[in-house]
């Protein structure tokens, strides 16, 4: 049924619109110029606000480590779940929700598309059994490469052809859609125990170090013209002192960056740590920021804090192992073979902790210090820094500092007397906001349907309700935060999937992969030529490690260009 | 007479999950199989042995043959009318399935548990205390150079354990048998223990004091009695410092841990050893799962539910809490009445007051084998075998996934898991209207 | 003048009924009807509690907070005073799992036997069993790492295993035997058992105090003998040892506590060797 949304005040930055009146029309699923009045179910959006469907271009929601995560924490799961309803399965929420609640949850709050942002190829079979059961959401996964034996083999040998191929061929074989990398190098050492301290460290064994890896990853990806650059959570992640190791790691590859950016630099906020230890750690968001706005090959995601208990998991396992000894609390610890590790340990962030309250206000210093909101997104690294369901605490901030003074009202004492953030008048703009939350994710994937409402796009659109032409975002930044936590409706593909908090329609979303254009023949020959390292260093069989396109419930091939092969 | 090799099958037995298997077939018959051990070989010559090709309702004058969609209505019915259904098994079919499962027990309000539930649920129940410091499979083929075995068997239950993943597998930065230590810690010398570098047989039941001391040695502290569970201090202070200076060590443990007194806490001690001795070296921890997707139920059980097994779908939504909501202790208890049972034989393995149980309420089997479970069942509806006539996709013992294949056809008229599973769910909603 | 309230089972329930509306709290201010019309669960079916239970209003006489008494087959029945915070709830026979879990203030006495996880997760309160209880006396849902914070259970026979599982603090008095891994990672407050305990108790426990009059059949090789003690406090009482008094678990770098009395643990008298010589 085609759809038409009227009189809404329409937020569209990629086309200009910035709070106007207008109808979108809707047909096969697509945004269209006009539609048959008659034939349309209309939706009066008078005095609402209309945008595209959100992009959050980094949240742990599906694979092992994730559900490693879900297994460990019955307790979290107890006192919020989702009832099965007309539309909905059941299911369990707290910081790492069952995979319905999750994808339910996202469009409730007007989310459209979601990217996995790290799955271990041997796993990655379980990963998009996992998105396949994950409901309304357009998704994807990125695939692990920062630590993994053949790709460091092909690297310290300089053979960077032969390693695009390689990873084309993974991510052909294994349906993901990025290139991701975690702890380059130091994943690698965790398999000793080890880590690495720098990006100059050379990885034992291996003879590379981290900047090789990635430089080597970020050529690789320019020769594949992958839609997204490397994605990147950076070494020494986590430690007071690491925003050097930050500023190294952009600076490492600027030389190799053309038009776009060339890295993203995940979380950020984990990334920008100044002083040597815990109780003189202070933001390098200045630091940071500076860089960023001079320089135009990265872009960033921020790893926003939020005062709760959440659960934090990454490939990064020395990482988690230190969270496990600051804290006490349980650990899982998932070292996967030939390829990268992990861990989870659930974790509170407290705002009368130093330490805590400081990384909350680093957060919110890159996105206000940055001064193009395309540069930085919203995310934060969900579950890692707080639950996904919290985004609209962080549209407050961002949107208002009367929001930000409120909570800066609670925080340590300490880490307000030495942050910049009280200082900071910057209040972002509606349309910034949705820059950062919807605009900037989707150019930074290279999906040119979604985060705009021009003809042509994928119908996924939320309509919220609030008049932003009356409500001011700054005084009034509460019935933003009401507003933005339930759509009014949340339309996916053409559909109308979500109404003020309820789930109306079953609906599948589409998993998005990156197809390689080689051609078969030189697949072949790089086959022959893993063959022998792949019985040496797995304990399964080659045959037995692509993943089949029907595996796929809902699959959307990507193509891309390259010179390897055109 | 011709002969047709199919690579690369994935043995559906036993938790090692060998998918190096080559099946041979033959005028549309399996003749032999390459690489499997024995249990691999035997299923897969011999599975078509003991199987019903058609559905059977008890009648009240004794079994009788029926259509499918006969069967398939009285088992639906069955569950419609019951009020705390249970639908068990599980572990031995694919995912495919267990999520068909799921989405039926949700339907009705049972509670849905596999057999986890009296195998390695005391190991889940210590990990969610404790956490757990684990790896995959190549990990240890690669580095590890100390292999510990507690409470477990390998040479008997995951027969190429050894030979595809520690002691007998050449690694990367292990390339001989002398690279790497063996120890067996169990009650009795076992084949595994024979071929051993060191065995310490220990008294029964005493797997946990000897932990707590292992525990103490770690921290340089004494160890205040001469003996615990039967060995000399002295021989724990060896096994500690044999722990501290390896580089990379492993425990694998078994049903020598989790069915012996303690239980849960013995994993829980296990599993705070393995986290306390990463303060010193690199140590991890493995659950030897015992059924070829056992490890697979719980994954999918855990990423609908938030729970690994013993989920209760009653009020509408997934809660759980083993020795409440898993199978045996509601069968002992008298609770349910009604039962789907799927991939499993609980009449032949349960305790017997919970066969009982099972058995004297409405019971619905679905297994390609006439089973115990099978032949006293209420409604008894043949399937086929995954990983041999049908595909699916199963969980290794380290939760990777692995592509289970089809290499013969089914006999006429015999379905799937999955199909039956989803005929079932289908007739269930169309009687609820 | 208070009003009681009495609930009694209709029939022998086998289905597992789930009636956390069972409490003070949940009846308060409550017309009959509408105390009749609260919902419980048997089994998958959600009934008015009306259905499965009789329910009069008693004028008393007494002063007391609003008092149910529960009475019937309760076996089945779960979840009575769950998260009760005043009042008192009188139960006449066994009752099922979960009794009093959440407990915030008020009393609950049972004059038979309770089921598993009786004070789950309790922070105040009097629970009071005159029977024997089941396994995780106050311990925690799965997962959790800290259990009773506070509150005290008196069950008058024995419990089962792991009692005061994670336990925060608060007491529990068990006059019965206490069975395997008693005090198991306690990280405060006390238990005492009047009867003998099975091994492994005080397993994991890192605070906290156990006191056992009784049998203990072994102390793990990671608690370390401290000195004799005369006596122990309990709450706000004091209980006469003597007692040898063992610190650990030292597996987990605890400072927990265990008093076993002297007299009824012949076996572990080898250990005063290790007393300083004074």
């Amino acid at each position: 049924m085609d759809l038409l949304i009227i009189n809404g005040v329409v937020y569209d930055p990629i086309n200009s619109v910035n709070g106007e009146r207008m109808d979108i029309a809707v047909h096969n699923g697509k945004i269209v110029g006009h539609v048959n009045d008659s034939e349309a179910k209309v939706i009066d959006a008078s005095n609402m606000l209309i945008m595209s469907g959100g992009v959050d271009i980094h949240s742990h929601i599906a694979g092992p480590k994730v559900n490693a995560g879900r297994l460990l924490r019955p307790e979290d799961h107890v006192n919020d779940f989702e009832v099965k309803g007309p539309f909905i399965r059941s299911g369990v929420g707290g910081s790492v929700p069952s995979t319905f609640t999750t994808g339910y949850r996202y469009a409730r709050m007007g989310y459209t598309t979601v990217m996995e942002p790290a799955t271990p190829p041997i796993k990655t079979r379980h990963t998009h059994d996992e998105l396949n059961d994950t409901p309304i959401i357009d998704k994807a996964c990125y695939i692990l490469f920062g630590n993994n034996w053949f790709v460091l083999e092909y690297l310290k040998d300089n053979r960077v052809e032969d390693c695009a191929e390689y990873v084309s061929w993974i991510l052909d074989a294994l349906k993901g859609y990025a290139v991701k990398v975690v702890n380059p190098g130091g994943v690698e050492a965790w398999g000793w125990g080890e880590n690495v301290r720098g990006i100059d460290d050379v990885v034992p064994n291996f003879g590379i170090t981290p900047r090789e890896i990635i430089r080597g990853l970020c050529k690789v990806n320019t020769l594949l013209g992958l839609p997204h650059s490397v994605h990147l959570h950076t070494n020494n992640l986590g430690r007071p002192g690491n925003y050097q190791t930050t500023l190294d790691t952009m600076r490492c590859v600027e030389d190799l960056a053309d038009v776009d950016p060339i890295l993203h630099i995940t979380h950020c906020q984990f990334s920008s740590f100044k002083g040597d230890d815990w109780t003189n750690l202070t933001s390098a968001a200045p630091e940071i920021s500076d860089y960023v706005n001079k320089h135009s090959h990265v872009t960033l995601d921020m790893g926003q804090i939020i005062f709760t208990e959440t659960t934090t998991m990454t490939a990064d396992g020395p990482h988690e192992y230190m969270i496990h000894g600051i804290s006490g609390n349980k650990w899982v610890n998932l070292d996967i073979e030939a390829e990268t590790g992990g861990g989870v340990v659930p974790y509170t962030y407290k705002p009368k902790s130093y330490v805590n309250a400081t990384q909350w206000t680093i957060g919110l210093e890159l996105a206000l210090m940055i001064d193009d909101p395309w540069k930085i997104m919203l995310s934060t690294d969900h579950p890692n820094a707080g639950p996904f369901v919290e985004y609209p605490s962080i549209m407050s901030w961002l949107i208002s500092k009367y929001a930000r003074q409120k909570s800066l009202e609670k925080v340590n004492k300490k880490t307000l007397r030495r942050s910049h953030l009280s200082d900071l008048d910057r209040e972002l703009s509606l349309s910034e906001l949705i820059v950062m939350t919807r605009c900037s994710p989707s150019k930074a994937l290279g999906l040119d349907k979604k985060g705009h409402l021009g003809v042509g796009a994928d119908a996924d659109i939320a309509i919220f309700d609030i008049d932003p032409m009356r409500v001011d975002t700054s005084k009034e930044y509460l019935k933003y935060d009401r507003a933005f936590r339930r759509a009014a409706y949340t339309i996916k593909d053409g559909i109308v999937v979500a109404r003020n908090g309820e789930i109306t329609t079953r609906h599948t979303g589409k998993t998005l992969w990156i197809k390689s254009g080689f051609p078969q023949e030189a697949f072949g020959s790089l086959i022959n030529e893993l063959r022998e390292r792949f019985e040496r260093y797995y304990t399964i069989q080659l045959d037995n490690y692509p993943i089949d396109e029907s595996c796929l419930t809902n699959s959307k091939p990507v193509f891309t260009q390259s010179s390897l092969w055109s | 007479m011709t002969f047709n090799v199919t690579n690369d099958i994935a043995c559906p037995f036993c938790g090692c999950l060998c998918d190096d298997l080559k099946v041979i077939i033959s005028d549309g018959k399996i003749v032999d199989v390459k690489n499997a051990c024995i249990y691999g070989l035997t299923k897969f010559l011999n599975y078509s042995l003991e199987r019903s090709v058609t559905p059977v309702v008890q009648g009240d004058n004794g079994k009788v043959e029926v259509d499918l969609e006969t069967a398939v209505d009285k088992s639906a019915r069955i569950l419609i009318d019951a009020k705390y259904p249970l639908l068990y098994g599980w572990s031995c079919t694919s995912c495919e399935a267990q999520r068909v499962g799921l989405e039926l027990a949700e339907e009705i309000g049972g509670v849905i548990d596999n057999t986890t539930s009296v195998c390695h649920g005391p190991s889940i129940e210590a990990l969610q205390e404790i956490g757990e410091s684990t790896c995959t499979l190549g990990e240890v083929k690669s580095r590890a150079d100390l292999i510990i075995y507690w409470g477990s068997n390998p040479l008997q239950s995951h027969m190429r354990h050894l030979s595809r993943y520690t002691i007998g597998t050449e690694g990367r930065f292990r390339k001989t048998r002398d690279d790497r230590t063996m120890v067996v810690i169990d009650v009795r010398n076992t084949y595994s223990a024979r071929v051993a570098d060191y065995f310490y047989q220990i008294e029964p039941n005493s797997d946990y004091e000897l932990m707590s001391a292992l525990r103490v040695a770690l921290r340089d502290q004494e160890i205040e009695q001469d003996e615990v569970a039967g060995l000399k201090k002295d021989e724990i202070y060896d096994l500690a410092d044999m722990m501290i200076s390896c580089d990379f060590g492993i425990v694998f443990f078994g049903l020598g841990l989790t069915m012996s007194l303690g239980a849960n806490r013995n994993v829980d001690a296990a599993l705070s050893l393995i986290r306390d001795l990463n303060k010193r070296t690199k140590f991890l921890i493995m659950p030897m799962r015992g059924h070829f997707n056992v490890a697979g139920a719980d994954v999918v059980f855990t990423w609908q539910t938030g729970y690994p097994f013993a989920v209760d779908f009653s009020r509408g939504y997934p809660r759980y809490n083993p020795g409440d909501t898993s199978a045996v202790d509601i069968l002992l208890r008298g609770e349910s009445d009604a039962s789907l049972i799927v991939a499993s034989d609980p009449v032949a393995t349960f305790p017997v007051e919970a066969s009982k149980r099972l058995l004297s309420n409405p019971l619905i089997c679905i297994d390609p084998h006439r089973s115990l479970t099978a032949k006293a069942a209420t409604v008894a509806i043949p399937s086929n075998f995954v990983g041999i006539e049908c595909t699916g996709t199963a969980y290794r013992m380290d939760t990777i996934p692995l592509p289970l294949k089809k290499v013969i056809e089914p006999p006429e008229g015999c379905l799937s898991d999955v199909q039956l599973l989803e005929m079932i769910l289908r007739r269930v909603r169309e009687l609820k209207g | 003048m208070m009003v009681q309230v009495k609930i009694t089972a209709k029939k022998t329930l086998i289905l597992p009924v789930d009636a956390e509306v069972i409490t003070p709290d949940a009846i308060d201010s409550l017309s009959l009807s509408k105390v009749e019309s609260l919902y419980v669960w048997e089994g998958n079916r959600r009934r008015p509690l009306g259905e499965l239970f009789d329910v009069e209003f008693i004028d008393s006489d007494e002063d007391d907070a609003l008092t149910l008494w529960v009475r019937g087959d309760l076996k089945s029945v779960r979840r009575i005073g769950s998260h009760m915070s005043f009042g008192r709830i009188l139960i006449d026979g066994d009752v099922g799992m979960y009794l009093g879990e959440n407990m915030k203030g008020g009393m609950i006495q049972v004059k038979g036997n309770a089921g598993s996880w009786l004070g789950s997760d309790m922070n105040a309160g009097l629970i009071e069993v005159l029977g024997d209880a089941g396994d995780f006396v106050g311990a925690p849902p799965r997962g959790l790492t800290r259990g009773m914070s506070g509150g005290r259970i008196h069950v008058k026979g024995s419990v089962g295993n792991e009692c005061g599982c994670w336990m925060d603090d608060g007491v529990i008095i068990v006059d019965g035997d206490l069975g395997l891994f008693g005090g198991i990672h306690m990280r405060g407050g006390v238990i005492l058992t009047r009867g003998n305990t099975l091994s492994r108790i005080g397993a994991g426990m890192v605070n906290g105090k156990v006191v056992v009059l009784g049998n203990v059949p072994s102390i793990l090789p990671s608690f370390t003998f401290e000195e004799i003690r005369k006596s122990t406090r309990v709450g706000n009482d004091r209980v006469e040892g003597p007692f040898y008094m063992f610190s650990g678990d030292l597996a987990e770098d605890g400072k927990g506590r265990l008093y076993i009395a002297i007299s009824e643990n012949n076996h572990l008298h080898f250990i005063e060797k290790y007393l300083e010589v004074k």
